[in-house]
């Protein structure tokens, strides 16, 4: 990465972060996507991070992450930011020593920062100052292992394989389930004081004590009332994988609902920081199995960046049509298990044929029905298979039959309608606020979609809508997506029509491997294939952020490259993760029958939050 | 019976004895028993990761598991005959698995889909367990990434003929001991025979200090 000098970054706000706060800026230096990136003090990061959050317009907080680069060096605390007035980037660096690694949290800032942060203590160490549930998120609250994604914890564990199962087991569910761990409260640790009873499912709650509620709730003051607890999950066929919901309830009422997630973490992070760079498009189908096509080619796009490398105009459609193909797998599933889940069974099926349809296209594409791996860095596994676009091409006419059909069935239901409006609001400011993404977001009235505001794979010249809700309630969500599926085809007809001819890989040695034919017959091609195959893809020292709107929203890949084969940091800003973290917001207030619908709207898939 | 014994000559009492009145069948318990229980196979779907979509894939029209008896996905242990554990399982959620597998009532069996479930497959790191058969008893392994719904509706046929050997007199494999209940299924010496690194699984490198066995080292590794 080349460091450049404080103030030749010609922009205003750098200017004047630089005028303002003097010392404490400690450099700024430009990434592989020409991103401005600011190293700050970390003693007075909470400061700079709200005067921009404040004065700057930078209300969207993306990612918080860590960078560890090994040998003692000092942790690196990074923070993405996003301003939507003025649709820019900013990424924020604050270094804490590696040995008592401590930052301020900006949960007073931006809501969102609550799960990142405390990924950020999880794998790394550093603890937050005033983070309000500064806990353990994808990990057990009991792991003694070490944080994982420091470059000195190896990557199987301190353990062996016996005494981790050992400990696992014996890890009792009543430790795991304990009403100590239920009682805390989200927003601020108040209510330490609270009896909790140790045998009873109820913890001892008096009406006073309550969070100011409905009217009825005020007139009962006098009496003695007692909020339930229920648990939810980790396995429960409602929660869409392994999840778990504790919520306390007062009658009906939900007053405070805990996600606890990482009951499916797998350490992608981890593990691709030993895998060469093309290794790991196997992984990232792995994390959304939903829609893995979307997976496989934002991470090659991402790293085509750092390599400053442009694939060909085939390969940028063939992509395009793979990724909106994905979208819309993604969404039938989205459709099916919710209305499951509310109670409608039928658009289960019908959502699951039209899948089956499009598995039929990833089989005779990638042969895989779901873990794709369909790209590769500067290209495609492969060209697709002659017949293929047609068989797309047919898809896209047909398939507006079943959407129309399971659209039928429940638009205007009133069943449908009475579980889903109203249920689970969320305002544009407070979604921004806490970090929701993708469909979700623009549920809520804010038109943001990475297609619009950073296109890539040409995006940015396709004729299609960004469908946006009016109340940000569940029907709203539901509706944003059913639309979305709609400008997908859109896109779909629109790309079909321009499938140029021409090779679809790059037509560089380093980076792809050439055809046999070179392998076979001529020495050049040998030792190109020998050096890719033995060394691996080189890849120059920098750093990345690169975006895509994935069906769920904003997926990020922050990557950094030392100049060797491998990753050193290989950070996977899921949107499920960041969604996740926003349904306590939702649901607080509601009935418990609407968490189900509420959960399931909001579009989650385990693989990607725990990663 | 006995009276018409007494009186009949041999020649008649050989008629009767093999003559069958209508509506009776003569079987042994056994394969009644195995038959009742292989037709109405209860699964109790735990999945996870991926190959928890393929198993509802499984479920919905195209392949529909109904077809072999399994209409009725159980969605409470204590009413299910199969696990059928799809997709990968880390350390945290293990215990949940292992109390699942202790609520359910015998007779009972386990499958195990996928290539994580069975193996750890990619995953061989931190976090994951390196194959459920440390955890739980494993009857049937599908191999795939993830398997497909053929490949999950063989091993459910493959149950089947597993419980056609069964017999109700045997009930050495169908003991429990409450005592187990909640422990690893194998002891630690076979967990680390297991769990081992094998094959394909991610090789270290010098920046997690164990010893490298790859031959690509990081220029920032290099020690001057």
């Amino acid at each position: 990465m080349k460091r450049v000098a404080v103030g030749t970054v010609e922009r205003a706000d750098i200017k004047e972060l630089r005028t303002r706060f003097g010392d404490a800026i400690r450099g700024v230096e430009l990434d592989a996507a020409r991103d401005p990136v600011v190293y700050i003090d970390a003693s007075r990061s909470v400061e700079i991070l709200s005067y921009l959050r404040g004065s700057q317009g930078y209300d969207m907080l993306k990612d918080v992450t860590g960078l560890d680069l090994g040998g003692g060096r000092p942790i690196q605390v990074v923070y993405q930011l996003w301003s939507t007035e003025q649709a820019r980037p900013l990424r924020i660096k604050a270094e804490v020593p590696a040995d008592r690694p401590k930052l301020g949290s900006v949960f007073g800032v931006w809501r969102a920062s609550n799960w990142l942060e405390r990924e950020v203590y999880d794998m790394f160490g550093v603890s937050f100052e005033g983070h309000p549930d500064l806990r353990r998120i994808l990990m057990p609250e009991n792991y003694e292992e070490g944080y994982p994604l420091r470059k000195d914890f190896p990557l199987r564990g301190r353990f062996t394989r016996a005494e981790q199962t050992r400990r696992a087991l014996a890890m009792g569910l009543e430790d795991v389930y304990s009403l100590q761990e239920l009682a805390v409260v989200e927003g601020g640790a108040g209510d330490g004081g609270r009896a909790v009873e140790a045998e009873a499912d109820l913890s001892g709650v008096t009406a006073g004590a309550v969070k100011p509620g409905s009217a009825e709730q005020q007139e009962m003051a006098g009496l003695a009332t007692r909020h339930m607890i229920l648990n939810i999950g980790p396995q429960h066929p409602a929660t869409h994988g392994v999840l778990r919901l504790v919520v306390e309830l007062d009658g009906e009422t939900i007053v405070k609902c805990t996600p606890h997630i990482g009951y499916l973490h797998s350490g992608f992070e981890k593990l691709g920081e030993y895998r060469e760079w093309n290794q790991n498009i196997p992984l990232t189908d792995r994390m959304d199995y939903l829609a893995p096509m979307m997976y496989n080619i934002g991470y090659a796009l991402a790293v085509e960046k750092l390599l400053g490398l442009e694939v060909t105009p085939r390969c940028k459609v063939i992509r395009l049509i793979c990724c909106e193909l994905n979208r819309i797998l993604s969404h039938l599933i989205w459709i099916g298990t919710t209305a499951l889940d509310i109670g409608a069974f039928t658009p289960f099926l019908y959502t699951f044929q039209e899948r089956e349809r499009i598995y039929n296209l990833h089989e005779a594409y990638a042969g895989a029905r779901m873990t794709t791996s369909v790209s590769r860095i500067g290209g495609m596994m492969a060209d697709v298979p002659p017949g293929w676009l047609d068989a797309v091409r047919d898809f896209v006419e047909t398939f507006p039959q079943t959407l129309l059909e399971t659209e039928r069935l429940l638009t205007e239901n009133s069943i449908w309608i009475g579980r889903t409006q109203g249920v689970g609001v969320i305002g544009p400011e407070d979604a921004i606020n806490v970090g929701a993404c993708g469909p979700n977001l623009r549920a809520s009235g804010v038109p943001y979609d990475v297609r619009r505001e950073r296109p890539y794979l040409d995006y940015e010249t396709y004729d299609f809508d960004i469908p946006v809700g009016r109340y940000g309630d569940t029907y709203d969500r539901y509706l944003v997506r059913m639309e979305e599926m709609r400008q997908s085809l859109r896109i779909l007809e629109q790309a079909l029509e321009r499938v140029p001819d021409g090779p679809i890989n790059v037509d560089d040695p380093r980076v792809i491997l050439p055809p046999k034919s070179q392998v076979m017959n001529s020495i050049d091609g040998m030792i190109a294939h020998f050096k890719l195959v033995m060394e691996g893809l080189k890849v120059p020292a920098g750093e990345v952020w690169y975006s895509i709107e994935s069906s769920k929203g904003e997926l990020g890949f922050y990557l950094v490259a030392d100049g060797g084969p491998k990753p050193v940091r290989c950070r996977y800003r899921t949107p499920s993760f960041i969604n996740m973290s926003t349904l306590p917001y939702l649901v607080e207030g509601e009935l418990i029958a609407d968490i189900i619908a509420v959960n399931a709207s909001i579009d989650i898939v385990l693989g990607e939050i725990d990663r | 019976m006995a009276n018409r014994e007494k009186s009949n000559v041999g020649a008649e009492r050989r008629h009767v004895e093999t003559e069958i009145p209508r509506n009776w069948i003569v079987t042994r318990l056994d394969d009644l028993i195995s038959w009742a229980r292989r037709g109405s196979l209860w699964p109790m779907p735990f999945g996870t990761a991926c190959c928890a979509i393929e198993m509802m894939a499984t479920a919905a029209s195209k392949y529909d598991m109904a077809r072999y008896g399994m209409e009725r996905l159980a969605y409470t242990p204590r009413q299910a005959d199969v696990l059928i554990v799809a997709g990968r399982v880390p350390y945290k959620i293990a215990p949940v698995m292992r109390r699942i597998w202790d609520q359910m009532p015998q007779p009972k069996w386990c499958i195990s889909m996928g290539a994580c479930a069975s193996t750890g497959g990619v995953f061989d790191n931190y976090t994951m367990v390196q194959g459920i058969d440390t955890v739980v008893p494993v009857d049937v392994y599908v191999p795939g990434c993830p398997p497909r719904p053929e490949g999950l509706l063989y091993a459910l046929l493959m149950i089947q003929e597993k419980i056609k050997g069964e017999s109700i007199a045997d009930l050495r494999s169908r003991e429990e001991d409450p005592e187990r209940a909640g422990k690893p299924h194998l002891p630690a010496e076979e967990v680390e025979l297991i769990a081992g690194p094998f094959g394909n699984s991610t090789f270290q490198n010098r920046v997690s200090g164990l010893e490298s066995s790859s031959p690509i080292l990081r220029p920032g590794d290099r020690k001057e």
